[in-house]
């Protein structure tokens, strides 16, 4: 009877922490909605000014990923757009249709939404707001669009495929790896991409790939893929490619760690330029598989501006990082070969062979 | 002869074993010898967890915070080391605040009388929060934990490659499963931690002094999760995560109970479930299996051990009951 008392307080343990980890993650509190001025306010109602309002997700505008990206993209183009800019900080999902009501009411022209989970919130003020743009990162528009909002997507299976491309040329093991987060449609593309690419530079290679196998903690198991990149270290792999969050940043960081890395042993990040987000990595991080988030923003707020812009979706490039300290270890033929590759990949003459 | 009499199951368990692992080593040992070391890195932290609630439990204090108690360990760890510059000081303040979360489960739950399930609980959610709080993000360890091969043990085939090509605290791991079954089993320590957990108030009728003991056991009992948390966040990884555990205390407390509370038996079942971990990883997009049934095998095979055991197998006595001085039980 003792075991029973025993299993059931595990299993209450268990959901207790899973459901703090969820409230954990959303971080710090900056108090309701948060929300900084950056620009002297013109009145964003009158025709002449163009305003631009980014709304993060749970996260802040310094936070080395996609909301910096995001904001970063939209003062690049400030300048040239002589656009009045500004941003608010969500830190609560809840607050999402709010902080963009915030920009709605004063009038704003155009507001950037970023992330998947937005979408929602985003199409909603779309209807309800047809006079404003709205840019939603990473929000896929299914039909009917609404036309004032247009999704700002990327083709995950290409950034794999040049990387993968680069990992094909540059191994000597003719083994290489990917570890992975949860099997879900945008690691799958970084996964086929990468094999495929691989398989074209190398017909000869063998690319092992392993998806973490629980949902909950798939993106956050940094142990467990550093466990991962050590196995397929030890059966001969060279290069490691880290493509799901903290898990794969594990297993980027165990590739660092082990003999030769760096001479031997490569390992690639994965979304954005991870040199500038995870020191640790260093010793190996040769480059990363790159979503220009920034570029995509950009040319959407041109678009806007000049009245090009259209509804639906919008495909940003991607491709691969630069090589930083790297830079001297990759062949001048080998740069020139992935070089290629990213460019026909981006004007579509060449296919990654991924189908979603 | 009269030992080996009585240990027939488990020996032969074992010496089944060793030769299947070593038939697979000699069909391929690449394979083979990345499949258990990738096993043995699975189980480290398992195992210290694990024994964190054996010496625990043993004297009749539940411990459901052993998820909590590495989560605070692995982040006081790798904060210290990156803010010391010294490895050592890092696992040593690990260490460290896995004893003190120790101290706050007995001192709750022996002193206060506070129920045990949810002072466990009450750490784990406590320890989310304030590691999530005061995580930042960006530092580094100054230098990786170093590899030793021990001598003459690490030249032995397979064996050698798994368990004594190792970091500092996989060898703790290893060395402690011994020392805490010798201790429970063949000490006057051990003698009286069985007999509080099974039976306080006879133990007490005895002169042995339950409350000191209890207390002390628990909080040192913290050192073991304490160094599964130094291990996760810096000879693991080389990084501290929010939520980083992932489960694994709680994944210890399931071989706690499988591995019967005791030390050697948890060493075997911890290591179990890493195989099954690698197994599956292995497997994933030769065979057509979801990897996810793989995975499930080690807690399926909990519960039928569990089932098919139930007369045999059973948790201390005491355990998960206050004691009270003159109340009995």
């Amino acid at each position: 009877m003792r075991s029973h008392v025993k299993l059931s307080a595990v299993v209450a343990g268990g959901l207790v922490a899973a459901l703090a980890g969820c409230g954990g993650t959303t971080g710090p509190s900056t108090g309701s909605g948060g929300g900084t001025n950056t620009a002297a306010s013109g009145d964003c109602s009158s025709a002449e000014v163009f305003c631009v309002g980014l709304v993060t997700d749970v996260g802040k505008v310094d936070d080395k990923g996609f909301n910096q990206a995001a904001w970063e993209g939209v003062e690049e183009v400030k300048g040239e757009l002589g656009a009045q800019t500004k941003y608010i900080e969500t830190t609560d999902p809840k607050d999402y249709a709010k902080n963009i009501k915030q920009f709605t009411d004063t009038k704003y022209d155009v507001i950037v939404t970023v992330g998947f989970l937005m979408g929602d919130a985003t199409r909603a003020a779309g209807k309800q707001y047809p006079n404003t743009k709205f840019i939603g990162f990473d929000q896929f528009q299914a039909d009917p669009v609404v036309p004032n909002v247009t999704g700002l997507i990327f083709h995950e299976d290409q950034a794999g495929y040049a990387a993968g491309y680069l990992a094909g040329l540059m191994t000597k093991t003719n083994k290489i790896g990917v570890v992975l987060g949860q099997e879900i449609p945008p690691t799958q593309a970084y996964a086929a991409g990468y094999e495929n690419g691989a398989m074209a530079a190398n017909p000869g290679i063998k690319v092992s790939k392993v998806y973490h196998p629980a949902g909950n903690t798939a993106f956050n198991d940094p142990v467990w893929g550093a466990g991962e990149a050590k196995k397929m270290l030890a059966q001969g792999a060279d290069f490691i490619f880290g493509a799901g969050g903290n898990t794969g940043n594990g297993a980027l960081q165990e590739a660092a760690k082990t003999a030769g890395a760096g001479d031997k042993i490569f390992c690639i990040g994965v979304d954005l330029d991870q040199w500038n987000t995870l020191p640790a990595a260093h010793p190996c991080l040769i480059t990363s598989a790159e979503k220009h988030e920034k570029e995509g923003i950009g040319t959407l707020l041109k678009q806007i501006k000049s009245n090009e812009i259209k509804p639906g979706n919008f495909f940003g490039t991607a491709g691969i990082s630069q090589f930083h300290d790297f830079d001297s270890k990759v062949p001048a033929d080998v740069k020139t070969k992935v070089g290629d590759v990213v460019k026909k990949l981006e004007d579509g003459s060449l296919a990654t062979g991924y189908k979603p | 002869m009269e030992w080996l009499q009585r240990n027939r199951i488990s020996v032969g368990t074992t010496v089944v074993i060793l030769v299947a692992a070593y038939v697979f080593y000699v069909v391929n040992d690449n394979v083979a010898t990345s499949m258990f070391k990738g096993a043995w890195f699975f189980a480290v932290p398992l195992v210290l967890g694990a024994l964190t609630g054996v010496v625990g439990e043993r004297s009749g204090v539940v411990n459901i915070g052993i998820e909590g108690q590495m989560l605070v360990a692995a982040f006081t760890a790798f904060f210290t080391a990156a803010a010391s510059g010294s490895l050592v000081v890092g696992v040593g303040v690990g260490m460290l605040a896995g004893i003190v979360m120790g101290a706050f489960l007995a001192f709750t739950t022996v002193k206060g009388l506070m129920d045990q399930i949810i002072a466990g609980v009450v750490i784990n959610i406590v320890a989310t929060g304030l590691t999530s709080f005061f995580y930042r993000p960006g530092q580094v360890l100054s230098a990786n934990m170093p590899q030793w091969d021990i001598p003459v043990l690490s030249s032995i085939p397979l064996i050698g490659d798994v368990f004594f090509q190792t970091g500092p605290i996989a060898l703790f791991a290893l060395l402690a499963v011994p020392v805490v079954h010798l201790a429970l089993f063949r000490t006057r320590w051990g003698l009286r931690t069985r007999s509080i957990g099974e039976y306080p108030s006879a133990a007490d009728t005895a002169g042995i002094n339950v409350i000191r003991m209890r207390l002390l056991n628990v909080t040192i009992g913290g050192i073991f999760a304490g160094a599964a948390g130094a291990f996760l966040s810096m000879e693991a990884t080389a990084g501290f995560e929010r939520g980083m555990t992932a489960g694994r205390g709680f994944l210890a407390l399931a071989i706690l109970i499988f591995g019967a509370w005791r030390p050697l038996r948890v060493f075997a079942a911890a290591l179990f479930f890493g195989f099954t971990n690698a197994l599956a990883s292995q497997l994933q997009g030769v065979i057509n299996i979801p990897q996810q049934f793989i995975t499930l095998l080690p807690y399926l095979l909990t519960l039928v051990v569990l089932a098919v055991a139930a007369g045999r197998v059973r948790a201390p006595g005491a355990v998960g009951q206050p004691f009270v001085k003159g109340e009995g039980s």
